[in-house]
């Protein structure tokens, strides 16, 4: 293991525009992430906070469809071996039919997909069909779920799993305490990939979250970084790049 | 005997929400379940429906409107004449007094209309809970009246300025609200849709405009050939035809918006073509959405109409074809209030109105001896700076702005005194 840290980067596809999206995929790759999880924008995104929420909609009224984030993907998995996973919301999985949306999360060379609001006991077959064509179905858990949860989560034999650190939605602050670290450490013992997030903004917090995770998930930080970026002007690469930097050498 | 608690409805229904909801999901519905064999939880629901709410709400012969059109025998079930004008309040007092039984001390509701909302405030009120209602910041900008009752009632209204600012959102920024806070606070979703067991929760409490015409009608001994409602997201329709949904008979007919047109964006009709399968909300049911899953636009002169989705056990039963669905345009539900204050002496809510216009269409069909029963969900008085400024746009203008006038000059007559105060020190 290096001494590096391990970083889910989570980007919307098209945000703030297709090329500079781009930019930003590649920012994060260049910087050393691990994995991107690629969320294609929802109209009703119930679990999202107000940022991610907003970068979304702008997206969707720029007249974002699915075929462009599978599009969007496809070159990013052209360009570098960083494993992707697609994260978006039942709505969007279940419009063409689960399967053809889990095999086109595949044909665009995705590694997995990540879908909340399909919890493992409503799942309209989207792990049946995950498991057909191979492709990794991470179910959320929550820090502080009843313990019948877990083992229905578990129950699933999931390869990884995406533990969200609080209750609440994405967005606001997050303190890594005690019961948190515990928490992890239990979704680490089933011998699951853990990709742990919610709330994660500093390399202080990555720091405190790497060596319990397989890999430290951040999202609205990265996304302010853009806005903050075009809002000033400046370029969203060199922006994302050096931030994503921060955080993947916060161990050093 | 039909059961408590269903989940599915047929392929609708469902649970469709992150594990971060999930222990309020599971916590309500055992909830649910005990407090409804409970006698005791009963009667308090009764207590208050009788003392508060204003039940059992009256049964109108249309008499002069049945001689007028020539066929049925039109009846009207007044549950607009229910405490803050809409049977909105029956599943608001149920949810209210089952999260008091929970020891929940703080409700949340999303409103579009600001009828769900008034009734949540108004109970909330009543039982002394603390009450935060989420609105979109267009309906806000169009209902003020209802903003107005609901400050009143003593709730904080929140604006939500995410996606479309509508309805939906507003059920969105409750779910978001709901993951962080559900220990201590319930979410009163307002009508027949959601994540289980919200579906069948709110259809109990309103199966009560149900029983009640059941008996209103067999106490008159009504042969009654059939029962309309309005739908928008079907709650007053699921209530009214309850008891009689595994009976053959009568027909039971729910109406859409049809706004001005059938093309996207121009109505809210989901079960009669435009709908497709889809999970919103936490439900599968049908909805208006594009072949991506994307919530549509939807128009609908009736605010409370404009919901892109159906619940999903009237959905359900449009596909046994148990219900049939039809459509009135804002024209035709314009119509229909005019013809039945003009003869009845009552004012349908613009939704309501709806089923109205069904009614008119439908009882030349019939005969003399039968009877139709038409839900008038709620009353009109909400709607009046709509209704006016729809059929009187000239006379209401001038009335608004000599409204304003006035306003202006009390508000300059302040200001003056306020000045004169200050000097004077
Ligand atoms: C008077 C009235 N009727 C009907 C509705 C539509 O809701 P539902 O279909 O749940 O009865 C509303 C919603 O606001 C309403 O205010």
């Amino acid at each position: 293991m290096s001494d590096k840290a391990r970083i889910m980067a989570h980007i919307v596809p098209y945000y703030p525009d297709k090329e500079r999206s781009w930019d930003a995929a590649r920012a994060l790759i260049d910087a050393g992430v691990a994995y991107l999880e690629v969320q294609f924008p929802y109209s009703d995104p119930s679990a999202d906070g107000p940022v991610i929420e907003a970068a979304c909609s702008s997206v969707l009224r720029n007249g974002f469809r699915s075929r462009d984030g599978f599009e969007f993907v496809r070159e990013i998995t052209r360009y570098s071996p960083v494993p992707v996973y697609i994260m978006t919301y039942a709505g969007m999985v279940f419009a063409p039919g689960v399967e053809s949306f889990v095999a086109a999360v595949k044909a665009a060379g995705a590694t997995g997909l990540i879908v909340p609001d399909l919890p493992v006991d409503y799942d309209e077959g989207v792990y049946a069909a995950g498991a057909a064509h191979e492709l990794d179905i991470v179910p959320v858990v929550v820090s502080g779920s009843p313990v019948n949860r877990l083992d229905a989560t578990r129950a699933r034999k999931p390869s990884s799993v995406y533990a969200a650190l609080r209750r609440g939605i994405t967005g606001a602050q997050t303190a890594i305490d005690q019961e948190t670290l515990e928490f992890l450490r239990s979704i680490s013992s089933w011998g699951v990939r853990v990709y742990g997030g919610f709330g994660i903004r500093t390399p202080e917090q990555v720091a405190a979250v790497a060596e319990h995770v397989d890999a430290v998930v951040v999202g609205t930080a990265f996304v302010s970084t853009i806005t903050c970026a075009v809002e000033t002007g400046s370029s969203v690469y060199d922006a994302v790049r050096s931030f994503a930097a921060s955080l993947v050498n916060c161990t050093e | 005997m039909p059961e408590l608690y269903n989940d599915y409805f047929g392929e609708f229904g469902g649970r469709y929400v992150a594990e971060v909801l999930r222990p309020a999901l599971d916590e309500l519905e055992s909830a649910f379940k005990n407090s409804m064999r409970e006698p005791a939880f009963a009667a308090e629901f009764d207590e208050i429906a009788s003392t508060f709410v204003g039940r059992p709400t009256p049964l109108l012969h249309a008499s002069n409107a049945s001689r007028a059109l020539g066929g049925a025998q039109i009846y009207i079930k007044l549950e607009g004449l229910a405490n803050t004008g809409a049977h909105k309040i029956n599943n608001a007092v149920g949810q209210a007094l089952l999260a008091r039984q929970m020891g929940k001390t703080r409700i949340i509701a999303e409103t579009g209309a600001g009828q769900h909302g008034v009734a949540t405030a108004a109970v909330c009120a009543k039982l002394g809970l603390n009450c935060r209602i989420y609105m979109g910041e267009i309906d806000i900008a169009r209902q003020r009246p209802n903003v107005f009752w609901m400050e009143l009632f003593g709730a904080e209204v929140v604006p939500v300025t995410t996606g479309a600012r509508t309805l939906k959102d507003a059920v969105n920024e409750a779910l978001r609200d709901w993951a962080a806070s559900f220990p201590d606070t319930h979410y009163i979703i307002g009508s027949a849709l959601g994540p289980s067991p919200y579906p069948d929760m709110v259809r109990e409490f309103q199966s009560v405009i149900g029983r009640e015409t059941v008996m209103q009608t067999t106490q008159r001994g009504l042969d009654v050939v059939a029962l309309i409602a309005c739908v928008g997201g079907g709650s007053n329709a699921i209530g009214f035809f309850y008891p009689y949904l595994d009976l053959p008979s009568p027909a039971l007919i729910g109406v859409e918006a049809g706004g001005t047109g059938t093309e996207t964006g121009l109505h809210a009709a989901r079960m009669t073509g435009e709908g497709r399968p889809g999970i919103v909300h936490g439900y599968k049911s049908l909805f208006l959405v594009d072949d991506d899953g994307q919530v549509e636009d939807t128009h609908s002169i009736s605010a409370g109409l404009d919901y892109p989705g159906i619940g999903p056990q009237l959905a359900s039963l449009g596909a046994t074809h148990r219900v049939e669905f039809t459509r009135a345009t804002d024209r035709e539900s314009l119509d229909a209030l005019r013809f039945f204050a003009r003869n009845e002496g009552v004012v349908f809510a613009l939704e309501s109105a709806h089923a109205a216009a069904e009614a008119i269409k439908r009882a030349p069909n019939y005969p003399a001896e039968t009877a139709i029963i038409v839900n008038m969900s709620g009353r009109g008085d909400k709607d009046l700076f709509i209704t006016a400024r729809a059929l009187e746009p000239e006379r209401w203008r001038e009335f608004l702005l000599s409204e304003v006038s006035g306003i202006e000059h009390d508000l300059s007559r302040a200001d003056a005194a306020l000045a004169a105060a200050e000097e004077n020190r």
